[in-house]
C-alpha cells in the first residue's frame, strides 16, 4: 500500500508536470540515486558487516588517535651563526589531526575573509578594484602544485628560511608538517569566505546600517551589532565550505609530508588495491566520518542561513552600496595588512608560473626561463591521454549537467509540491559532500554483486563512474546559474504560455530556455572547468586504472614523483598553468554573461 | 459564448484560506467583475478559473464542462496579465501567433488571424517590434490581441490597467468594453478599483476575505450595499456610530448619534437599543441655502475645505462633536470657519448592525 501522502505528492507532481518533464525528472533522480545517495548509503552501511570491538578499539589507538601526541610542537636548533625555529605541531593521530587542521583553517580563513570582504565592501580607497581582482587569484584552482609551492616557500630549507639567513637576522623560520598544512590551506581557502561574505555585504540594504548610525552606533559597534549579523549567512556558508574542503584536501598534507590525515588514509588504501576485499573497515569508517561531519556542517549552515532570510526581505529596488572613506587607522590596516595578506595568498599561483616557465628551481631563485615544459607536454603520452580522458569525461558530464540542472532548477522553482525542498537539497548538496566519500562509496557499491565485472566496475572500467561522478559533483554550479536565471523570468510569462494552450515542456523549450539560455551556458562553462580540475574522485577512481585516469590524476602522479624538485614538478606546473588559463577564460566569459561575480561563489 | 460557473470553491495556501466556498455563475457574453481590496481572493479566483490553482473543494465549469482538474492548457481561456506577460524574446507578431502555433494552425491561417487581431487593436505596423520597444498602452493591446486571437471561451483580465497612467486607463477600459461587446466573449475581470468595476461591468461580485459578499449590477451594488464593508468600499463615505431609538411607520429607523437624531434605512432588521453604524456617502449631502428645520438637516462648521476637482470637499464639525466629510458641487468658495446647513435624504443614510468595516 502506498501511503496517502506519497500518493498525494505524486498526484500533484503528475498534474503540474507533463510526460517529458516527468521523464527528465526521473532521469535526474536516477542519476542522483545511483551516483550519490546509494553509494553514500552503502559507504555508511558497509562497516556494519565488518565492525567489531577490535575495530572500535583500533580506531582509538595509533595511527587513528595518538595520546599523548607524538613529536614536538616547535623545534629550535642552534646552528652557530643563527637559531632555526621550526613550527610544526604534534601528531595526534589521523582523526584529531584532520579535525584540528579543519577547525584551525576555518577560523583563520574566516577572520581573514571577513576582514578583506568588509574592507572591500564598505571602504572607498585607491586600489580597491585592484584588491577585488587580486583576491580572486588564490581561488584559481591549481591542483597539488599550489601546496607544493607553499612548501617550497615555507617548508624545510625553503625560500623563507634562506631569505632570513641571507638577511643575516640571527634566526630563521620554517613552517612544516601540520603547521604548514594549516598555513597552506588558509592561503588557499580564505577567498571562499571572502566571496560569500562580500556577496552578503553587498546585499545588505544600506538603510539598515544608516538607521543604526542614525541611532548613534558607529565604528566597530555598528559592524558588530548590524553589519556582521546581517551578513552572517554569507560568512557561515563560506566557513562551512572551508571546513569541508580542508578535511578533504590532499595537496597540502602531501606537500608538507603529513601522512596521518583522513584524506591521505583513504587515498593510500585505494591506490594500489586490486579489489574491494583489500579495503579495510577502518578506512571505510573514516570516509563515513568525513561524510557525516560534512553533512552535519551542511545542514547546520543551511538551517542557519534559511533562518536568516530576513536580510533580503527589506530591499526595495536597487541601491548604491554604502561606502565610506577610511580613517587613518583603517588606511594603515588596508595597506599594511590587507594588501600584503592578499598578495601573500597569491604566492602559490605565482609559484606555479615560476615552475612552469623556469628550467630549474632548486635554490631560492629559479633559473633559465624556458617554454620547454609546455613543448614537452605535447609529447608526453601520459599528459595527452589524461587530457583526452578529462575532456571526454567533462563533455559527457556537461551534457548530463545541463539536462539535470535545468530540470531540477525548473521543478524546484516552479512546481509547488511538498518534498520539492528535498530535491533542492539533493541538487546543491554535492558541493558540500566530500568527493572522497563519494568515490569510496562508488567503489564499494559498483565492485560487488551484479556490477562486478560489468562496465560499471571501477576496478576494470572507472571511466563511466568518473564521468557520472563529475556530473553530480560539479552540477551545482550550473544549477545555481539556472536558478538565478529563473528568478528573473516572471512566472506570468510561463502562465501566459500555458494559458495559450502550450504544455509545460513546450513552455520550457519555447519560452523559458530561450530566456535563460545564457545562464545555462554560463553555468555549463563553469561546471566544465571544475570538471576538468576535479580531484577527489579523479584520483581515487583513476588510480584503479591509470589508462583511464583524467589529467588531475596525472598531475597528482607527477607532483608526487617530482618531490624534491625534479623535472616532473615543472611539467605538472605547466599543465596547471594551462588549467589556470582555462579558468580565467571561463570565468571571464561567465561573469560577462551573468553580469555579476558569480562563478566563484561558494566554490 | 460560454457560461462559467463556480460551485463552492475553496482554496488554501498552507493554513490560510484564500477562497471560502466561492460560488457564482457568469452568463454567456457578459463582463463579470471580481472586485475587492488586495488579498480578498479575487486574483486567486481568476487563477482557479484559468487552471493555475487547483481548489481543495468545489467545482469549476466552463461551458457546462467540469474543468476543475483540467490543466491550464486544456481550458481554452485567455488571460490578460497584470504585467501583460509578453515574451521579451518574441516579436509582437510571434507573441500574438504563439497560441495559434500551439493549436497547429497553418502558416497562412496564422498570418490571416494575427493580421485581423493587429487591425482590430490598431497595432498594424508594429508586428516586427519587440515588447520592450513598445509603450505601456501598446503592450497592453498586444496582450489583448494575443488573448482574443485564439478565440477563447473566456477572457480573463487580471487588473490589466493597473500599470497604465490614469488618463490612459480610462481610455483603454472603454476600448476593452467596446471590443468585448463586438466579440461577445464571456469576460471575467479582476480589479480593486470600484470606479473601474462600475464603469465596465455588466455585473460585479464583491469579495472580502475569500468570500463573495454581494453580486449584482453596478447600480445595485452601489446603491444598495449588502453590508458595511461594501458600503465603505464603494465610494467615499463617513461611518458614524449610534444607537437605534425608534422606527417609523414607513420603515425608516431613527438613530441617535451622540445626541444627533437621523432617519435612515437598513437592509437588516433592527431593534431599539441596537448599537449600529451609520454610513453616509460624501456626495449625498445637499447644501441648504435657506433656513429650514426638518429631520436629517444638520448644521456644522467648516474645519477644512479642499478642492478635489469636480467639487469641494468640506470637513464639517457637527454640533454633536462628530466630523463628517461632504462634497459640495455648486459652490465656488467655502471659507474655513463658515457655518453650513446640509440635508441628507433618509434613503442615503444606510444603517448596519454588523460591525465589519474596511479601511480604504
Amino acid at each position: 500500500m502506498v501511503p496517502p501522502s506519497i500518493r498525494r505528492i505524486t498526484g500533484a507532481l503528475v498534474f503540474q508536470l507533463d510526460t517529458p518533464l516527468t521523464l527528465l525528472l526521473l532521469l535526474s533522480l536516477t542519476i542522483f540515486s545511483a551516483i550519490l545517495v546509494i553509494p553514500l548509503a552503502s559507504l555508511l552501511a558497509k562497516p556494519a558487516t565488518g565492525i567489531s570491538m577490535d575495530v572500535v578499539r583500533g580506531l582509538l589507538e595509533y595511527p587513528y588517535v595518538a595520546w599523548p601526541p607524538l613529536g614536538e610542537w616547535v623545534i629550535s636548533v642552534d646552528r652557530g651563526d643563527h637559531k632555526l625555529v621550526i613550527l610544526r605541531f604534534k601528531d595526534m593521530g589521523v582523526i584529531p589531526n584532520t579535525l584540528i587542521i579543519a577547525f584551525s583553517v576555518t577560523v583563520l580563513a574566516t577572520l581573514i575573509g571577513v576582514l578583506v570582504a568588509y574592507v572591500s565592501a564598505r571602504y572607498e580607497f585607491p586600489g580597491r578594484a585592484l584588491l577585488r581582482i587580486l583576491s580572486l587569484v588564490p581561488l584559481l584552482y591549481t591542483p597539488f602544485v599550489n601546496a607544493f609551492v607553499a612548501y617550497k616557500i615555507f617548508g624545510d630549507n625553503g625560500i623563507l628560511y634562506n631569505a632570513m639567513i641571507w638577511f643575516n637576522l640571527g634566526y630563521a623560520l620554517e613552517i612544516t608538517y601540520i603547521a604548514g598544512v594549516i598555513l597552506a590551506q588558509t592561503m588557499m581557502f580564505w577567498p571562499i569566505v571572502y566571496l560569500n561574505t562580500l556577496a552578503a555585504l553587498l546585499q545588505v540594504d544600506p538603510s539598515l546600517e544608516e538607521q543604526a548610525e542614525n541611532m548613534g552606533a558607529r565604528g566597530f559597534r555598528l559592524f558588530r551589532s548590524v553589519t556582521l549579523p546581517l551578513s552572517l549567512p554569507g560568512v557561515a556558508a563560506g566557513a562551512g565550505l572551508v571546513f569541508i574542503f580542508s578535511m578533504e584536501d590532499l595537496a597540502a598534507p602531501i606537500a608538507f609530508k603529513v601522512d596521518r590525515v583522513v584524506s591521505r588514509e583513504i587515498v593510500r588504501a585505494i591506490v594500489g588495491s586490486r579489489d574491494i576485499e583489500a579495503l579495510s573497515v577502518e578506512v571505510v569508517i573514516l570516509a563515513g566520518l568525513l561524510l557525516v561531519s560534512a553533512l552535519l556542517w551542511f545542514i547546520a549552515v543551511k538551517q542557519y542561513v534559511s533562518l536568516r532570510q530576513y536580510a533580503m526581505i527589506v530591499r526595495g529596488g536597487r541601491w548604491k552600496p554604502r561606502v565610506t572613506r577610511p580613517g587613518l587607522p583603517m588606511y594603515i590596516v588596508i595597506y599594511l595588512a590587507v594588501f600584503p595578506l592578499v598578495v601573500f595568498s597569491m604566492l602559490p599561483q605565482l609559484g606555479v608560473l615560476v615552475y612552469a616557465f623556469s628550467g630549474s628551481w632548486l635554490g631560492v631563485l629559479p633559473s633559465g626561463f624556458t617554454l620547454d615544459h609546455f613543448r614537452e607536454l605535447l609529447r608526453d603520452p601520459n599528459v595527452i591521454s589524461g587530457l583526452r580522458n578529462s575532456v571526454i569525461y567533462s563533455t559527457i558530464a556537461i551534457t548530463l549537467i545541463v539536462v539535470i540542472s535545468t530540470t531540477i532548477a525548473y521543478v524546484v522553482s516552479r512546481v509547488r509540491v511538498i518534498g520539492v525542498g528535498v530535491l533542492d537539497l539533493l541538487a546543491t548538496s554535492p558541493l558540500a559532500i566530500p568527493g572522497l566519500s563519494i568515490a569510496l562509496g562508488l567503489v564499494i557499491l559498483y565492485s560487488i554483486g551484479p556490477f562486478k565485472g560489468s562496465f560499471l566496475d571501477p576496478f576494470s572500467n572507472p571511466a563511466v563512474l568518473i564521468a557520472l561522478a563529475y556530473s553530480v559533483r560539479k552540477g551545482p554550479f550550473t544549477t545555481r546559474a539556472v536558478y538565478a536565471g529563473l528568478q528573473q523570468v516572471h512566472q506570468a510569462l510561463e502562465e501566459a504560455g500555458m494559458n495559450m494552450g502550450a504544455s509545460r515542456s513546450r513552455v520550457l523549450f519555447t519560452i523559458v530556455l530561450p530566456l535563460i539560455g545564457l545562464n545555462v551556458m554560463a553555468g555549463a562553462i563553469v561546471s566544465f572547468v571544475y570538471c576538468m580540475t576535479e580531484v577527489s574522485t579523479s584520483i581515487v577512481l583513476g588510480a584503479l586504472n591509470p589508462a583511464q585516469a583524467p589529467i588531475t590524476y596525472v598531475i597528482y602522479e607527477y607532483v608526487t614523483a617530482g618531490y624534491g624538485g625534479g623535472a616532473f614538478i615543472h611539467l605538472a606546473a605547466a599543465i596547471v598553468t594551462l588549467i589556470m588559463v582555462l579558468q580565467v577564460i571561463a570565468i571571464t566569459i561567465s561573469n560577462y554573461i551573468l553580469k555579476f561575480r558569480y562563478a566563484f561563489l561558494g566554490v | 459564448m460560454a457560461e462559467v460557473r463556480l460551485e463552492g470553491v475553496s482554496k488554501y495556501f498552507g493554513k490560510f484560506k484564500a477562497l471560502d466556498r466561492v460560488s457564482f455563475t457568469v452568463e454567456p457574453g457578459e463582463i463579470f467583475t471580481l472586485l475587492g481590496p488586495s488579498g480578498c481572493g479575487k486574483t486567486t479566483t481568476l487563477r482557479v478559473i484559468a487552471g493555475f490553482e487547483i481548489p481543495e473543494e468545489g467545482r469549476v465549469y466552463i461551458d457546462g464542462v467540469d474543468v476543475t482538474f483540467k490543466k491550464p492548457y486544456e481550458r481554452n481561456t485567455a488571460m490578460v496579465f497584470q504585467n501583460y506577460a509578453l515574451w521579451p524574446h518574441m516579436t509582437v507578431f510571434d507573441n500574438i501567433a504563439y497560441g495559434l502555433k500551439v493549436r497547429g494552425y497553418s502558416r497562412e491561417e496564422i498570418r490571416k488571424r494575427v493580421s485581423w487581431a493587429l487591425e482590430l487593436l490598431g497595432l498594424k505596423g508594429l508586428e516586427n517590434r519587440y515588447p520592450l520597444q513598445l509603450s505601456g498602452g501598446q503592450q497592453q493591446r498586444v496582450a489583448l490581441a494575443r488573448a482574443i486571437v485564439v478565440e477563447p471561451k473566456v477572457l480573463l483580465f487580471d487588473e490589466p490597467l493597473s500599470n497604465l497612467d490614469a488618463r490612459l486607463r480610462i481610455r483603454v477600459r472603454e476600448e476593452i468594453v467596446l471590443l468585448q461587446r463586438k466579440l461577445r466573449i464571456t469576460a471575467i475581470y479582476v480589479t480593486h478599483d470600484q470606479e473601474e468595476a462600475m464603469s465596465i461591468s455588466d455585473r460585479i461580485a464583491v469579495m472580502d476575505r475569500g468570500r463573495i459578499v454581494q453580486i449584482g449590477t453596478p447600480w445595485e451594488v452601489y446603491s444598495n450595499p449588502a453590508n458595511i464593508f461594501i458600503a465603505t468600499f464603494m465610494g467615499r463615505s463617513n461611518v458614524l456610530e449610534g444607537v437605534v431609538v425608534g422606527r417609523e411607520a414607513n420603515g425608516l429607523y431613527i438613530v441617535d448619534i451622540n445626541g444627533l437624531r437621523v432617519y435612515g434605512t437598513s437592509r437588516e432588521s433592527l431593534g431599539e437599543g441596537d448599537r449600529v453604524k451609520v454610513v453616509i456617502r460624501n456626495e449625498d449631502a445637499e447644501l441648504l441655502e435657506e433656513d429650514r428645520t426638518s429631520p436629517n438637516v444638520v448644521e456644522g462648521k467648516v474645519v477644512r475645505a479642499s478642492l478635489i476637482g469636480f467639487a469641494i470637499q468640506a470637513r464639517l464639525l457637527l454640533d454633536n462633536g462628530e466630523i463628517i466629510a461632504i462634497y459640495l458641487k455648486n459652490k465656488t468658495t467655502i471659507n474655513e470657519g463658515e457655518k453650513l446647513r446640509i440635508y441628507i435624504s433618509p434613503e442615503d443614510v444606510k444603517i448596519y448592525k454588523s460591525l465589519e468595516t474596511v479601511e480604504v
